[in-house]
Parts: structure tokens; sequence; C-alpha cells
């Protein structure tokens, strides 16, 4: 059996990751680039005997060396570890979207060219004749729908023809228009000879023109010292690379000119753009669309969430069960409290996971997600952050472990860690399950104004923690206002996003049980005791630290409880509960069990109102639970990160608890 | 004039850009590039512009604008 590698190369909405999602279905590996904070989506398919691993290059819009994305893409394809690289173009805006293919010539990795969005195109009234380019560029061209099942055995063949005959763009017109260019010609000579593998003089040069500080550095590695003098004397900063677009763009009208023929329509926007756009409506038609989109995210949601149920359900019987085989009570526990309790809880939470991952997804590839951007742009820009962060925000409301797995859409780490790290300061939908009822429980009439004052200190929270973390996240070179096309809209291909969202979910389930369980155990084991609550570490830990933890206005059930929270909010009341009454705290920390019937009378009972608004605003602000930190985990890749945003929650949830605890001495 | 200054519905052609090589990169590579035609489709106050070139909607964050010359057309 023989193997092979392809390259996906393509502008953003080109429809790579439909094809990769497509080709390789569940066998895809999600990593980091070595050393860098970029994604690196791999993955497999067999065809015709032959084993093809694939390589889904980052997206950008260039090969210039503007991002870590373009350099890690231009990098892979000089190193020849391709055999071939597919290029994708958007067959509805085939002028502007062959740029791509037009900045690749001139390197010497074989390619293919496959014009994508064949459907939008027809439906546009185009007539594009890919054989008439494909004689023009001299590699193989088709027309290709990512949605049409049979458009794949005609890629399929291209590839294979591809792989054989290894071709290469014809670049001769090209390289005429080059030569009129000021300087061209003079910096092509010195480079004719050593040049580095991978890269043709022609678009070295072309490189050096536009004042590519990345090809510079390569060549004065590999050229003797005069002849990088007289490159850099003539290299000519912006109107090199303004130039060099136009040359460009002209070849590609030149290619274009005959084989693509349109009745000529006039730009406007349509139905939906024009609510989506539109200066009052777009922002409540926006938020509107994610909500439904939640809402909707909940159907395929509920199945995976009855399995966990199901789960839950087994704890008694086989508590049961393991108690009348004689089972020692630590085992009983390990199994019933920690394994079955925390699968309960983990998949509840995937669930969601895979709903919003679903749904986020659609949004995304029928071409909703860039209108999300256009409107939220200024909004979010002002937090150093992309106007699609705005749907994990949204998302986070219910569940900050979707927000997280949300913020896949993306596309650049730093603003990616960014927009999680403020996610966790929205109130998540188990911290509104518990903070209205402590606050009715204390405040009565005044419960509205505690949450009214929650909502105003995320706002604060974010804002503050977006002054703070931007500055080593967002890079000044990433602050740039939106350049981003609104591409049509166009069919989901089903079947593949199906097969996506699946492998990402099982990806997350598989990282978040092992970090879940670690952590469980550990807190289980904390928690532990044979007779009662005293015997138990976390106990002794409790009354012991109570001194310290008063200062912010908890007392130890109540700091334990708000330790609790950290692994899950809903548990928190449930924790109070079971340390007043002699309960499991670790059953109610994972919300597997009920919390006494009289916990108000407890409550008031036991903890002061200033104490309790201290407890309310620790929890609310706190981190928002175990699943969530490993969902972060899973989707920025970096220990260090996670480690920070988790730090920081537990020491600002105190501070904000202190704040409110003094307040709340001031005025009860 | 720039880019920003046109209103609803004019026709442009793109004369200059201004700005650092990133910028230029970026605008380039999407496809404006000195005397291509832009349709201003949008121009709302605190959005991104909406312009129509080559085939493409295109938005335009409002700072950015301020690099891209254009000469109105008549049409």
């Amino acid at each position: 059996m023989s193997t092979a590698t392809i390259a996906l190369l393509g502008q953003p909405n080109s429809g790579k990751s439909t094809l990769f999602n497509a080709l390789t279905g569940l066998r895809q590996h999600v990593g980091n680039w070595p050393g860098k904070t970029v994604e690196k989506k791999e993955g497999t398919f067999t065809y015709g005997g032959t084993t093809y691993s694939v390589a889904d290059l980052p997206g950008s819009y260039s090969m210039s060396a503007n991002s870590d994305e373009e350099v890690i893409t231009r990098d892979f394809i000089a190193s020849g570890k391709a055999d071939v690289v597919c290029i994708l173009a958007d067959s509805s805006q085939l002028e502007r979207s062959l740029f791509m293919l037009a900045d690749y010539a001139g390197l010497n990795a074989p390619c293919f060219l496959v014009l994508n969005m064949e459907d939008v195109a027809k439906e546009q009234g185009k007539k594009i004749d890919a054989k008439a380019i494909e004689k023009k560029l001299g590699i193989p061209v088709m027309m290709f729908s990512a949605t049409d099942t049979k458009a794949y055995d005609k890629f399929y063949s291209t590839l294979e023809r591809a792989i054989k005959e290894k071709p290469q763009i014809n670049t001769s017109s090209l390289e005429k228009g080059y030569e009129k260019l000021n300087g061209y010609c003079e910096i092509k000579s010195q480079l004719d000879s050593n040049t580095p593998s991978g890269y043709t003089p022609m678009w070295l040069t072309a490189k050096v023109l536009e004042n590519d500080k990345v090809v510079s550095a390569k060549l004065k590695n590999t050229l003797p010292d005069n002849k990088v003098k007289l490159i850099e004397n003539l290299s000519n900063g912006n109107d090199g690379a303004i130039a060099l677009g136009e040359c460009k763009f002209a070849w590609i009208d030149e290619i274009l000119n005959g084989a693509v023929s349109k009745t000529k329509t006039k730009a406007k926007l349509g139905k939906l753009d024009r609510i989506y756009t539109h200066r009052i409506w777009g922002k409540p038609s926006v938020v509107l669309t994610v909500v439904l989109g939640l809402l909707a995210s909940f159907i395929p949601a509920l199945p995976i969430m009855g399995i966990g149920m199901g789960i839950n359900a087994l704890n008694a019987p086989i508590r049961e069960a393991m108690t009348s085989a004689g089972s020692p009570a630590f085992l009983t526990g390990i199994v019933c409290d920690v394994v079955i309790a925390s699968l309960y809880f983990i998949i509840n939470m995937l669930g969601f996971v895979f709903g919003v991952t679903l749904v986020f997804g659609l949004l995304e590839e029928v071409g909703v997600m860039a209108r999300i951007s256009y409107v939220f742009d200024n909004t979010m820009g002002k937090l150093g952050l992309q106007g699609k962060s705005v749907m994990p925000f949204l998302v986070s409301f219910g569940c900050t472990m979707g927000g997280a797995a949300g913020a896949r859409v993306i596309d650049n780490w730093g603003q990616k860690v960014l927009t999680i790290a403020l996610a966790w300061a929205v109130p998540c939908g188990a911290a509104w399950s518990i903070v209205p009822m402590l606050s009715t429980v204390f405040f009565g009439a005044g419960a509205p104004l505690i949450i009214t004052a929650i909502l105003i200190v995320m706002i604060l929270h974010m804002w503050i923690t977006a002054k703070i973390f931007s500055r080593g996240l967002v890079k000044e070179e990433d602050r740039y206002g939106m350049i981003m096309e609104l591409p049509p809209y166009h069919k989901p291909k089903w079947g593949a996003l199906f097969r996506y969202v699946l492998g990402r979910t099982k990806d997350t389930f598989f990282r978040v049980t092992k970090v879940v369980l670690i952590v469980c155990g550990i807190f289980w084991l904390l928690s532990f005791s044979s007779g009662s609550i005293e015997d138990s570490a976390l106990y002794k830990f409790g009354v012991a630290i109570e001194p310290v933890t008063k200062i912010f206005g908890l007392t130890w059930p109540l700091f334990l409880a708000f330790i609790a929270s950290s692994i899950g909010k809903e548990g928190a009341i449930g924790v109070i509960s079971a340390l007043f009454t002699g309960g499991s705290i670790f059953a109610a920390t994972t919300g597997a069990a009920e919390k006494a019937a009289n916990i108000n009378e407890i409550l008031l009972a036991n903890v002061t109102r200033p104490e309790a608004l201290a407890f309310i605003f620790a929890i609310t602000f706190n981190m928002p639970c175990l699943v969530a930190l490993a969902a972060t985990y899973q989707e920025i890749h970096s220990v260090k990160w996670t480690a920070k945003i988790a730090a920081y929650y537990t020491l600002t949830a105190l501070v904000l608890a202190f704040a409110a605890y003094r307040i709340g001495l001031v005025i009860f | 004039m720039k880019i920003g200054e046109l209103k609803e519905n004019s026709e442009a052609v793109v004369s200059g850009l201004n700005g650092d090589p990133r910028f230029i990169g970026r605008i380039t590579s999407i496809g404006l590039t000195p005397g291509c035609r832009v349709n201003i489709i949008k121009n709302d106050k605190n959005r991104p512009i909406l312009i129509y070139s080559r085939d493409t909607m295109i938005a335009l964050n409002r700072k950015e604008c301020d690099g891209i010359e254009v000469t109105e057309v008549r049409s």
C-alpha cells in the first residue's frame, strides 16, 4: 500500500474546512504546529489503495509573512513534505480568490486547482470554463462543489493525476509582468544560483520587492554580504508590494479572460443581509440568531444528556449491589461517588458542547458567522477581540464549556484565549440556578438589585480582565480592524459537519474526563471520612484556614462550598446543606445528591447577610467549573494560560467577595 | 478622497494605498489594488463600511479605510 501527503491551501471561506472534514471524517488529529500557537489539523483517508495524509494549512489570504499562520503555511509547502498542494478558490468570487494561486506561483511544490462552490457560481449565472483555465495554468483545474457527493470521484481522480504528473504552474506570463517592475531583473540575477530550496528565484525576488522580512532574513543566511547589500538597496517598500499586487491581479484577469462569462448583475444586499447589516436591527437580529441557535442546539444535546441521566440512575443500584457484596466503603465511594458521579456530570455538559459545536459550525459554514463579525466588530474591537467573540459570550450564559468550545471559530490563537478568559466572567446556567434563589432567601425583594449588581460587575470584570490579559495575548499586529469578505450564503454539507462535530465532541470527552477524574478523585479523598464530617481532611483544612477566609466574609462552610464551586457551581448550595446536616460533600458537589428540604432555614440560621452577599459574589465569579477548565485547555492547548486564567479567577472571586462583604457590613 | 467619505451606492476607483506593510499585504490580497472599481453598499457610523469589489462583498473597518484613497466615478 502506498502513501501520499496532500496539503489543502485556500483563503478563508473557500470551503477548505468542509473539504477537509469530508475527506478525513473522524480520522482527524488537532494539535499545535511545533513551537507555535497555531492550530495544526491533520487527517487521513484511503482511496484506490493509497493512504493519504491531509494537512489543512492554517487559514490566510496570501503567502506573505504578515502572520504566524502564513509563515507556517509557506514553510510547510517549501519543505516539500506535501506530494501535492490542493489550492482552493471560490468560483463565485473567482477573480479575488485566485490571489492565493497567484501568490503561490513560483513555489516548487506540485499543485492543482479546485474551483469550489460551483453551485453558488451557477446560481449567480456564471459560466466557468475549467479546461480553458487549465490550459493557461498548466496544472489540473476542476470545478467542484463540496456539498455534492458525486463530485468527490472527480476530486480523487484529479488528485491521482496531480500526484503522478507533478504539475507546476506556468508562470511565464506572470513573470513578464514582474520583469517590468523596477529592480526585479537586477535582484533576480543575484539569486539565480544558491537559493533556499523549495522556492524559485522568481518567487523570492517578488517577495524581496514586497519587503518580506522573513524572506530577506533567509537570503541573508545563504547569500554573500555584497549581494545582500545590493538587494537591500533595490527593494522599495510599500510601492513594491502594491505594484506586485497589481501584477498578480493583471495575471488573474488574463487567465480568466475568455474562460468566465457572467450575466452582469448589480451588487446589492439580499433580504437577510439587509436585516443583519441594519443600523438598528443588526445587533438584535444577530443576538436572536445566536439565541435561537442555542435553543436549537438542545435538540441534538438532549439525547446525550439523557445518557448522563441514565448513568446517574445506575448510581444507587450499583452502590447497593457493592455494599451487599461486602465491598469496603472506600471502594464503593470511588466507584459511585467519583467515577459514576463524574461521568454523569461530564456527559450532561458534553451534550451542550455537541449542540453548540454543531450550531456554530453550521452558522460558520452557511456564512452567517461573517455577518456576526461585521455587526459586532466595533464593540468587540474595544476589548481587542473580533466580532465573532460575541458568540462564546452569549453561549456562556448557558454553559461556559459550550462557550469555550464555541471559541473555536476564532482563528487567532491569542484572541481565542482572551475570548475564553472573558467568557469565564459570564455567570453560567448553574450560577443562574442558585444565585436568584440565594438572593431571594437573604434579601427578599432586594434580589433583583443583586442580579443587576452581578451584571454590572460582569461587564466591569470583562473590561478589566481584557486590559490585563490582552497585553500578553493579542499582539499589536493582530489589533487590526476587520478586512474581511462577507461570503455568499451556501448550503451546509451535513454529513461532513456531523462527523466533524462528533470527532470534536469525542476528543473533548476524553480530555475532559481525564482531568475531571483526577481532580474529582483528589477532592473526594480530601472529603472522605469514615464517620462524621469532622474526620475529613477538607474539614480540618477549612476550619484551620477560617481566620483568613473570614476576612473575605467566608466562614468555613461557605469557604468549602466556594472551593467546591470551582468543581461545579450547581452543587454549592448542596455542599452547604451537606456541611450543616452531615451529608456527603462530594455527592453534593457534583449535583448528584439532593439538598435538605429545609435548606432555607438552615441558611438563614447559619449565615449573616453580609456573608451571604460575599458568598454570592464569590461563587458567581469563581472559575465556572472543572469541566469548563478542562474544555478551555482542550481549546487553547496551553497549560500555562489555562492555569493563569484559573488562578486569576480564584483570586478575583475572593477580592470581589471581600468587597461585597465590606459593602454588606456597611449596609446591613 | 478617502473611501470612508463616499456615500452609499456610489462608485469609485482605488487610486492609492497608504499604511504599513501588513495593511498593504492584507488589502491587496483581498483584491483592493490601484485601478480597481468599488461600489459602496453601506456606510453606517460605528460599523465597518461595506463595499463590493471584484465580485466580492467586503467589510472594512473604519480606521483601516483611512489608508484607501479613491476617486469617485459617475456612472
